[in-house]
């Protein structure tokens, strides 16, 4: 996973921590069954000496695993903390807002993402985002559980009808970024992807301009078809 | 000739027995319906694995049309209740349940009606399953979440008769374990104390009480969701009041419970084919007993790790991975235990032994692959890619085919008085574990390094995932081949195994101090039991007993000379 934002490289180190710790512990423990297989083959014998347990060795072994365990455990919150870490808009981003984040609602639905834009408009399939700028998405769902899933910028976070579910995220990288839905969701739940395109915020409100009133025109016209009578 | 003490009957023209099927159709003894559960289990683990390879081969290739989106989720919707409701609940649940009595020296259970109606309920749910396959399976998937389930959303009868199939086998499994706790509190020898009790009958009892504790937690998700579906009810519905994360809740601590169950089981057949290979007593008794118990109960609290990118609280995802990173403890103290009981020992690599070995081995990868499902954080990225389908199916593979495998290969010779055959069992053993590795080690580079996505019924070339794909289905076909290798292992060896007499193990625990098949009434007599190994005191006291006899036979012939 290619990380391109300071939320993904929080998670992106919280995960190589807990591969680390797995493949110590997959070691340490494949490894000594290993070696006490092939030390202690065998088939007969002098019956082997009656060990029943030894208390010391018992006690010491649950310690390292304890503290082992609240290690990771102090771990998991720091580095969770500074994911959730609210970013803030940088120089090169959307002017208009410094303190506030950009605040779009991405609602699933089977089986698309829409993403309304505060000025009204709103775009299927492709999200649009200026670059250097905190966006807060506000997850909903019209319909069933839907994960949004764009690994490279932002958490997972599910939309769950009558709930709303907050990702924060902000890039500093131009381009584009696929991304997909993670939860089963029905028949074309494989095909139910998504882009986030991140540009300039000049571009950024060229687009959404343009979207509004791209909107707007293709509103009047279906009006004005049905008006005067020549809708097919 | 003085006339006989008792009156005569005569028997003859009727026939002893009535015929077997009607003998195991209303057998209430725990070995009868023990083993139609076992063998139940081990057929529906061929449809699963069926289903499964179905799946495999659709995702083959990117962007296949081997199977419809439609087809694919109905498989994966049977797979998922096949290979969790009807194999491995009843594995565990029949070893558990054919064992136990005998270990703990009873001559029955303590309510036979009861596990009896429960072993029907199972049965029945099984069968309404895969009854669908004459109208229309489940599209939901594996847990299937509301409110996908919901009437709106999927309307013909699939999820009707999912819910009606989980639910029938779940309140099965309640019933039967009911008994076995019933049983385990009033039925021991005189003299087993609860410390006493071998490793397998204390797993029996911690599993058990989990059941009697998840299983109405799903029971009560499932009337809601029916009641949802048809009386117009509103539990699991947006808007009016309804919740759809009440389901994830209680589906999840339901599924959570199992998971720990299946491990307990695990660890409770691997402690004692450990201790009889090994020819040692099992290394600190206690602390292994009290840690099942703990897992058992700190593991199911850890349900919403399943649940990290829900809307749900910061504080209750620390929750989660408090409670799941705590496991860390008693899982590694088991873990210690099994492998310091091995240490030091004869090991005999036998059947059992090996697979309890593979056991351990897969259980170890799989937990230690959730660690990172456990750290909030890092489940933000890791949640539902194919990274946690592998991590699952290792535990859970590990658990219920290796652990399910080595208990079954271990209990065989006492269920039928043969063994298995053993070279066959070598051959499976290696095939399983080649195809475990080649079916689920690529799914970890394609989750974490792709974020491939679980449940999909396609991929999309060019993102990196086609040769783990290709990779994972030849290990899964593999797979196939190598639980099949013991399933007619056993098929064969039932009739045509070399025998096995009583004990071929050398076990010390009372079930092997039964005939083997044991008869009806499991025991005609039965030993004080001092110890946990109560018959290697038996064994201690001829042993002194011979020596005396021989020694004062050797003092004889010396004062005669």
């Amino acid at each position: 996973m290619a990380s391109h934002s300071p939320g993904t490289d929080q998670i992106d180190t919280l995960f190589w921590i807990g591969f680390f710790a797995a493949a110590i512990l997959i070691v340490a423990i494949v490894g000594a069954l290993l070696y006490v297989v092939r030390r202690y083959r065998g088939e007969r014998g002098a019956e082997p000496r009656q060990l029943l347990g030894g208390r010391r060795l018992q006690f010491r072994v649950g310690a390292v695993l304890t503290v082992f365990a609240a290690l990771l455990f102090i771990l998991g919150i720091v580095f969770t903390d500074n994911a959730r870490e609210k970013p803030s808009t940088g120089d090169a981003g959307l002017a208009s807002l410094k303190s506030e984040p950009l605040k779009i609602e991405a609602t699933g639905q089977q089986w698309l993402w829409r993403y309304d834009y505060p000025n009204g408009a709103f775009s299927y399939y492709k999200l649009v985002v200026p670059v250097d700028t905190a966006v807060e998405l506000s997850l909903e769902s019209t319909d069933v559980v839907h994960t949004w899933n764009v690994e490279e910028l932002a958490r997972k976070a599910d939309a769950v009808p009558g709930k709303t579910n907050k990702v924060l995220f902000s890039t500093g990288d131009e381009g584009n970024y696929v991304g997909d839905s993670a939860t089963l969701s029905g028949q074309a739940y494989a095909a139910m992807r998504t882009e986030v395109e991140v540009v300039s915020p000049e571009e950024y409100e060229e687009f959404v301009e343009t979207q509004l009133e791209e909107i707007q025109t293709a509103q009047e016209t279906v009006v004005g078809q049905i008006e005067n009578g020549d809708t097919p | 000739m003085s006339p006989s003490p008792r009156p005569e009957l005569v028997a003859d023209g009727y026939s002893a027995k009535r015929p077997r099927w009607a003998q195991l159709a209303t057998s209430a003894d725990h070995k009868e319906i023990g083993q139609i559960l076992i063998c139940g289990a081990l057929g529906f683990l061929f449809l699963a694995l069926v289903e499964l390879v179905l799946m495999r081969i659709q995702l083959l290739v990117p962007e296949n049309t081997f199977l419809s989106p439609v087809a694919f989720n109905r498989m994966l919707s049977l797979y998922g209740a096949s290979a969790i409701f009807l194999f491995a609940l009843p594995l565990v649940i029949g070893l558990f349940y054919y064992v136990t009595p005998l270990q703990i020296g009873a001559r029955g259970t303590a309510l036979p009606r009861l596990g009896q109606t429960g072993l029907a309920l199972w049965v029945t749910g099984g069968v309404a399953l895969y009854a669908t396959f004459l109208f229309t399976p489940s599209e939901a998937g594996v847990n299937p979440l509301a409110p996908l389930t919901e009437v709106a959303f999927l309307s013909n009868n699939g999820v009707d008769a999912w819910v009606t199939s989980a639910g029938l086998a779940t309140l099965g499994f309640v019933l039967l374990s009911v008994n076995l706790i019933a049983t385990l509190k009033t039925m021991r020898a005189p003299g087993m104390a609860w410390r006493r009790v071998p490793l397998f009958a204390w797993a029996t009892a911690v599993g058990s009480w989990l059941m009697v504790v998840i299983g109405p937690v799903l029971l009560a998700a499932l009337t809601m969701l029916m009641i949802d579906r048809h009386y117009d009810g509103i539990f699991f519905a947006d808007g009016s009041g309804g919740a759809p994360l009440l389901w994830q809740h209680l589906s999840w601590i339901f599924y959570t419970g199992t998971y720990m169950l299946i491990l307990i089981f695990a660890f409770g057949a691997i402690a004692e084919i450990a201790a009889a290979f090994s020819r040692k007593p099992l290394f600190n008794r206690n602390v292994t007993m009290a840690s099942l118990a703990v897992i058992a109960v700190v593991g199911t609290l850890a349900w919403m790790q399943n649940m990290l990118t829900a809307p749900i609280g910061i504080g209750w995802m620390y929750f989660a991975m408090l409670m799941s990173l705590a496991l860390i403890v008693p899982f590694g103290l088991v873990l210690f235990n099994l492998i310091a009981t091995l240490a030091g020992g004869t090991l005999r690599m036998r059947a059992p032994l090996l697979f309890a070995i593979g056991a351990l081995f897969a259980i170890t990868v799989g937990l230690a692959s959730e660690l990172c499902h456990s750290l909030v954080a890092s489940a933000w990225h890791l949640k539902n890619t194919v990274d946690s389908t592998a991590a699952t199916h290792f535990t859970l593979i590990g658990g219920s085919v290796f652990g399910g495998f080595a208990a079954l290969h271990y209990w065989f010779p006492k269920m039928t008085g043969r063994t298995m055959g053993e070279n066959l069992a070598q051959i499976s053993f290696w095939t399983i574990m080649v195809g475990l590795l080649l079916g689920f080690v690529p799914l970890f580079f394609a989750g974490t390094e792709q974020g491939q996505v679980i449940d999909a019924y396609k991929y999309f070339a060019g993102t990196g995932v086609t040769a783990y794909n290709v990779i994972a289905s030849i290990g899964v076909f593999i797979l196939f081949v190598g639980i099949m290798l013991t399933v007619l292992n056993a098929i064969f060896s039932r009739v045509n195994g070399p025998e096995a007499g009583h004990d071929p193990w050398g076990g010390e625990t009372l079930e092997w101090f039964a005939l083997s098949p044991p008869e009806p009434y499991n025991f005609d007599v039965l030993p004080d039991v001092r110890s946990a190994r109560p018959l290697r005191d038996i064994r201690e006291a001829i042993g002194h007993r011979t020596r005396r006899s021989e020694r004062a036979a050797s003092r004889e012939s010396q004062s005669v000379a």
